[in-house]
C-alpha cells in the first residue's frame, strides 16, 4: 500500500458511492419505507406510459363529477376525465421533473461550491455575492418570474427549479471544502504531488459528499412542492396537463361545491412523494451522524 | 475588550453589503421583468389591437425607451423612494404595498406565534419522551407538515371545516362579505374592532383568520418542532445536564431552564425562515383564502404582468430578508459570546 492511499482513505467517487450503498443504505426502517415508496412511484410512472385504467387525456370516460367508486377509484372531474388515470400520468411529470432538477442543482451547485471553497479569492467573492442575491429573493416568486420569462415547458421548469435550488448546494459544498482544505489528508495528498484538480475531484469532494446527498433528498421533498406550486398558478407546464399542481388548481373551485376528490388525490400524491424523499434524507442524516 | 469603533465599522460594512444585495435583487427583477413573455399592453388594449395603439400604451407606461434608459429612470426613481405606478391599479406601488401590508402582518403574526409556541412545546415533549408513542405520532405530524404543499392544506381545511362541518366561514378574505372594516388603528382587524367596541366584527375577523392561520401555522410548526426535538435530545445528553441531575435539580427545571437555553438558538434560525415564509412566501395560501395581502398582490402582479408592482414586492421581500438575518446575527451574538463580531 503506498503513501497516497493511506493518506486519503477514500480513493474515488465510485468507490465511495459503493461504500455508501453497501453500508448506509440498509438505513433506518423509515428510510427503507421512503425508498420503497419512491421506487413504487417510479414504477407507476413507467407503467403509466403503457397502461392507465382510462385514457388520461380523454374526456367523458365516465359521468361528470362522479364521486370515487369501483369504476373510477379517484372519481371524475368537470369534463368526465378519470382522476386516477390523470394522477398516474402526473407521476411521470412530477417525479421526473423533481429528480432531474435536483440532479442538476446537485451537480452544478456542488461543483461551483467546491471551486469557490478551494480557490477562494475572486472566484469565491463572485459566487458568494450571486448566491446572497438569489437567497434574498422569495423563492417561489423568483421561479415564477423566470418561468414567465423563458416560457412554459417541462425542460424550462426543470432548469428554473434547478437554478433556484443551486445556492443551497453551493453554500453547503463550499463550507465542507473550506473546512477540509486544512485537514492533514489534504496536506498529505498535496505533498505526494496531486494536482489541485485531482485533489478536489478524488479526495476533497468524495469526502464531503455525504451531507450533500442527505440534503439533496430533503431538498427533493421541497422541490416536489415547488413544481406543484408552479403548476398550481398555471405557470410552467402547459395548461390542461396531468401535472399534480395543475390538477389541484382545476379542482380548486369544486371544493366549495363539495367535489373534494378532484383536488384531494393529486395533493395526496404530492404529499406521499415529498414525505418519501424526506424520510430518505432523514435516514441518511441519522446514519451519517454516527460515522 | 474591543473598541466601539471596530463594532461600528463592522455594522457599517454589513449595512453596505445589505444594500448591495437589495440593489442586486432589484436589478435582477428589473431584467427578468423586461424579458417576460406576456405583453403588459394586453392589460389596456384588446388582444387584436394594432401595433400603433400598443405603442401609445407603451409610451404611457414608460416602456417605449431602450432597456438601459428604462433602467436608469427606474434607479433614479428608486433613489428618491419612488417605486413607480402600478400598471393594473394605477396607484403608486408604495401606497399599494402599504395598504396590503396589514393583512399579511396580521396573518403572519398569529401564524408565527401559534406555530412557534406549539412547535417548541411539542418538540420538548417529544425529546423528553423519546421513542414513545407520542414521539412517533409527533414525528408523523412534523413530516406531514413538511411534505404537504401549503396551498393544498388550505384547500383541504376549507373542505373539512367550511364545506363539510360548517364550523368555519368561507374563504372570502379578512371579513365576511357585507361587513365594513373597523377604523384603522393598528391595522390588525381583531384588535381594531375591539378598540372601537365592535365585538361582533372582532369575532367575525377572528373566524376568518382561523383557517389561514392554521394553514400557515402548520408550515411554521413542523420545522421548529423537528429542530427543537433533535437539539433537545443532543443537549440532554450533555455533561452539564447529567451534573444538574446529580445535584438533585428537578427535571422540569432542567428541561425548562438549562436545556431550553441551548435549544432556543437554532429555533431562532428556524423562526427567521418562518418570518420570511409568512411575510413574503405565503403567496399561494393568501390566494387560496382570497386574503388581500402582499402575497396575493405579488401573485396577480406576476400573472398580469405588472412590472412596477413585481419590482416593488420583490424589493420589499429582499428588505425583510436582509433585516431578519441582521437581527438573527445580533441575537446570536447576544446569546452566544463565541460568535461576537
Amino acid at each position: 500500500m503506498n503513501v497516497r492511499t493511506i493518506a486519503v482513505g477514500s480513493p474515488s467517487l465510485v468507490a465511495f458511492l459503493r461504500t455508501l450503498c453497501r453500508h448506509r443504505f440498509r438505513g433506518t426502517p423509515t428510510m427503507r419505507l421512503g425508498l420503497v415508496v419512491v421506487g413504487i412511484l417510479t414504477l407507476v410512472a413507467v407503467v403509466s406510459l403503457f397502461w392507465t385504467p382510462y385514457d388520461p387525456a380523454a374526456t367523458k370516460v365516465g359521468p361528470v363529477y362522479d364521486a370515487p367508486s369501483a369504476s373510477h377509484w379517484f372519481g371524475t372531474d368537470r369534463v368526465g376525465a378519470d382522476i386516477f388515470s390523470l394522477t398516474m400520468a402526473g407521476t411521470r411529470i412530477d417525479v421526473g421533473i423533481t429528480i432531474a432538477a435536483v440532479g442538476i442543482a446537485f451537480v452544478v451547485g456542488t461543483t461551483l461550491g467546491a471551486l469557490a471553497g478551494f480557490y477562494g479569492g475572486w472566484v469565491d467573492a463572485v459566487v458568494s455575492r450571486l448566491t446572497e442575491i438569489m437567497q434574498a429573493f422569495p423563492t417561489l416568486l423568483l421561479a415564477m418570474l423566470i418561468v414567465a420569462a423563458v416560457g412554459p415547458g417541462v425542460w424550462n421548469v426543470i432548469i428554473v427549479v434547478a437554478i433556484v435550488g443551486i445556492p443551497d448546494y453551493l453554500r453547503l459544498a463550499r463550507a465542507e471544502i473550506l473546512s477540509k482544505k486544512t485537514w492533514q489528508f489534504t496536506e498529505a495528498g498535496r505533498m505526494v504531488g496531486n494536482s489541485p484538480v485531482r485533489l478536489l475531484r478524488r479526495h476533497l469532494v468524495p469526502n464531503s459528499v455525504l451531507p450533500l446527498v442527505a440534503y439533496s433528498s430533503i431538498n427533493a421533498s421541497w422541490v416536489t412542492a415547488l413544481v406543484a406550486s408552479l403548476g398550481f398558478v398555471g405557470l410552467g407546464i402547459e395548461p390542461g396537463s396531468a401535472e399534480w399542481g395543475a390538477m389541484i388548481a382545476r379542482g380548486e373551485d369544486s371544493i366549495v361545491s363539495g367535489e373534494w376528490w378532484i383536488a384531494f388525490f393529486p395533493g395526496l400524491a404530492i404529499f406521499v412523494l415529498a414525505a418519501a424523499f424526506y424520510l430518505i434524507g432523514d435516514g441518511i442524516t441519522q446514519k451519517g451522524d454516527g460515522r | 475588550m474591543r473598541s466601539h469603533g471596530m463594532l461600528i465599522r463592522k455594522i457599517a460594512v454589513r449595512l453596505l453589503s445589505s444594500l448591495a444585495v437589495i440593489f442586486g435583487v432589484v436589478t435582477v427583477t428589473f431584467l427578468l421583468a423586461r424579458v417576460v413573455s406576456p405583453d403588459p399592453t394586453n392589460l389596456y388594449v384588446a388582444s387584436d389591437a394594432d401595433e400603433s395603439t400598443r405603442d401609445v400604451v407603451r409610451a404611457r407606461l414608460g416602456l417605449d425607451t431602450s432597456i438601459p434608459e428604462q433602467y436608469l429612470t427606474f434607479v433614479g426613481q428608486l433613489a428618491r423612494g419612488d417605486l413607480g405606478t402600478s400598471f393594473s391599479t394605477g396607484q403608486p406601488v408604495a401606497e399599494d404595498l402599504l395598504r396590503k401590508l396589514p393583512a399579511t402582518l396580521e396573518l403572519a403574526t398569529y401564524a408565527i406565534v401559534c406555530g412557534a409556541l406549539v412547535g417548541i412545546a411539542l418538540g420538548i415533549v417529544a425529546a423528553v419522551r423519546q421513542g414513545s408513542l407520542l414521539d412517533r405520532f409527533l414525528r408523523f405530524l412534523t413530516i406531514s407538515g413538511l411534505a404537504m404543499p401549503h396551498f393544498w392544506v388550505g384547500l383541504m381545511l376549507i373542505w373539512i371545516f367550511f364545506v363539510t362541518l360548517g364550523t368555519a366561514p368561507g374563504p372570502v378574505g379578512r371579513l365576511p362579505i357585507g361587513t365594513s372594516p373597523p377604523e384603522q388603528i393598528s391595522g390588525f382587524l381583531v384588535i381594531d374592532s375591539v378598540l372601537t367596541g365592535r365585538l361582533d366584527t372582532a369575532t367575525a375577523a377572528f373566524q376568518q383568520l382561523a383557517l389561514p392561520v392554521l394553514t400557515l401555522g402548520i408550515g411554521v410548526f413542523a420545522p421548529i418542532a423537528r429542530t427543537v426535538r433533535s437539539t433537545m435530545i443532543y443537549t440532554l445528553g450533555a455533561d452539564y445536564i447529567r451534573t444538574a441531575y446529580a445535584m438533585g435539580i428537578t427535571p422540569a427545571r432542567i428541561y425548562g431552564r438549562y436545556a431550553l437555553k441551548n435549544v432556543l438558538l437554532p429555533v431562532l434560525t428556524m423562526l427567521s425562515g418562518a418570518v420570511g415564509f409568512t411575510f413574503s412566501g405565503a403567496v399561494l395560501v393568501e390566494g387560496v383564502f382570497a386574503w388581500p395581502g402582499m402575497g396575493q398582490y405579488a401573485l396577480q402582479a406576476v400573472q398580469q404582468p405588472d412590472f412596477p408592482a413585481v419590482q416593488g414586492f420583490v424589493m420589499y421581500a429582499a428588505i425583510v430578508y436582509v433585516v431578519i438575518y441582521f437581527l438573527v446575527d445580533l441575537a446570536y451574538q447576544q446569546a452566544d459570546p463565541r460568535v461576537r463580531i
